[in-house]
């Protein structure tokens, strides 16, 4: 059992090279107990970074902040970063069972594709979202403005529960991931069937650009650029509600 | 340096605290990390991660001064249960969820504790953490199966 979790949390973490991932992946087809137990390991992704980036926030800034020694001499300062890569995004979801062997592969097959951009990526993942997902989380009112705080101070937009709601969406959760080393924020709703929408903010240094919109696989896209990060609204909803949505958003964050 | 360790102070406190369970020895080892930082800055290597040397630093403080100072004293470093838990104030900002959470990972042994942040909390490959921890990637894969499989057993 150490052994299978080990390479089944690394599978979940996508750190498995590609010889052993394909075993694994066999693996899972055949074995029904081997898959329950993959999406045990898994559900505990998002709840963990939850928590994790809730401890950020106990932090008692104003007493460190005062005992930092004084100015030292000016030296090159690198970009901070930090949160869980783009590749733990599977990692990441919640709730969602399989929904057959064959299925399920040839899900996790497809996290192999090449990526041509983050929209691209993000449409990846999104098609991966059932209405299982995210309909089991319903944070209170503090804990969404923790989420929306740590995540906001991360890419660098002021995010509030007020800020980020929509209309007949419900919030679910806000979690971090990155694209090549830029952090990409995502908010998840549902409606209330349990569709997801997802709004993803990335600090990618994009220059301001207006709203557009398109349909990839099903889905519909609306994104546009401001203050070097891109914002984009996805969601399997039509693409006139995701325009509409995306407008909404644009006034506020 | 000073401007460089700011954006750093929060999850330089986190680390802290998910290492020592106990808010004065993670406001300690902030502090003497920043002034190790200070002292040490023509060691920085531009270019790099300056969170990255940071983190080296901290842990290296707390390995060989304030963890090992508090066994030598006897007592003083103790898996106190519920140590990640017990800011009231916040607590009760928290969801059931994300607290009960947070005591599984109070519960988990240190060197599973420091793993799992490193990983889920700042983004570590397993290479990088292997590299930061001085532990075989093997060694990694066990202590994040360990400690989701902990996790896991709250459902």
């Amino acid at each position: 059992m150490a052994d299978d979790d080990a390479e089944l949390v690394a599978l979940i973490d996508n750190e498995l090279d590609e010889n052993r991932r394909t075993a694994l992946l066999a693996r899972l087809a055949a074995d029904e107990r081997l898959r329950q137990r993959y999406e045990e390991l898994r559900q505990t992704s998002a709840p963990l970074a939850a928590c994790l980036d809730a401890l950020l926030t106990r932090a008692p800034l104003a007493r460190l902040r005062a005992t930092l020694p004084a100015e030292g001499p000016q030296r090159r300062q690198s970009r901070r970063f930090s949160g869980i890569t783009l590749r733990d995004l599977a990692a990441s979801m919640i709730g969602i069972l399989a929904a057959g062997a064959a299925a399920w592969v040839a899900l996790s097959l497809g996290l192999l594709r090449e990526r041509q951009d983050w929209r691209t990526a993000v449409v990846e993942y999104a098609n991966l979202y059932t209405n299982e997902t995210f309909s089991p989380l319903n944070p209170d009112a503090s804990l969404q403005a923790i989420e929306l705080s740590a995540l906001g101070a991360r890419v660098g937009v002021n995010l509030t529960p007020e800020s980020v709601a929509l209309p007949g969406l419900r919030f679910t959760v806000a979690f971090m991931l990155s694209y090549n080393g830029a952090p990409l924020g995502v908010v998840a709703y549902v409606d209330p069937s349990g569709e997801p929408v997802l709004l993803c903010i990335i600090a990618n240094d994009a220059p301001d650009a207006p709203m557009r919109s398109e349909r990839r696989d099903n889905l519909s896209l609306a994104w546009w650029s401001r203050g070097g990060r891109s914002r984009l609204v996805i969601g399997h909803i039509p693409e006139e509600r995701a325009v509409a949505l995306a407008q909404t958003l644009e006034k506020r964050i | 340096m000073r401007a460089g360790l700011e954006p750093s102070l929060a999850r330089l406190w986190r680390y802290a605290l998910v290492l020592s369970k106990a808010r004065d020895a993670a406001d300690d080892l902030v502090q003497a990390t920043c002034l190790r930082a200070i002292e040490r800055a023509d060691q920085y290597v531009p270019g790099t991660r300056v969170d990255r040397w940071l983190f080296a630093i901290l842990r290296s403080i707390w390995l060989n001064e304030i963890r090992s100072r508090r066994i030598r004293e006897g007592g003083g470093f103790v898996d106190a249960a519920d140590a990640l838990t017990t800011d009231g104030e916040r607590e009760i900002e928290m969801n059931i969820t994300a607290a009960t959470m947070l005591r599984a990972i109070d519960r988990l042994p240190e060197a599973q504790r420091e793993t799992v942040l490193l990983v889920y909390g700042e983004g570590y490959s397993y290479a990088e953490a292997a590299a930061a921890l001085g532990v075989p990637i093997g060694t990694i894969m066990s202590r994040l199966a360990a400690g989701r499989a902990a996790l896991a057993k709250l459902k």
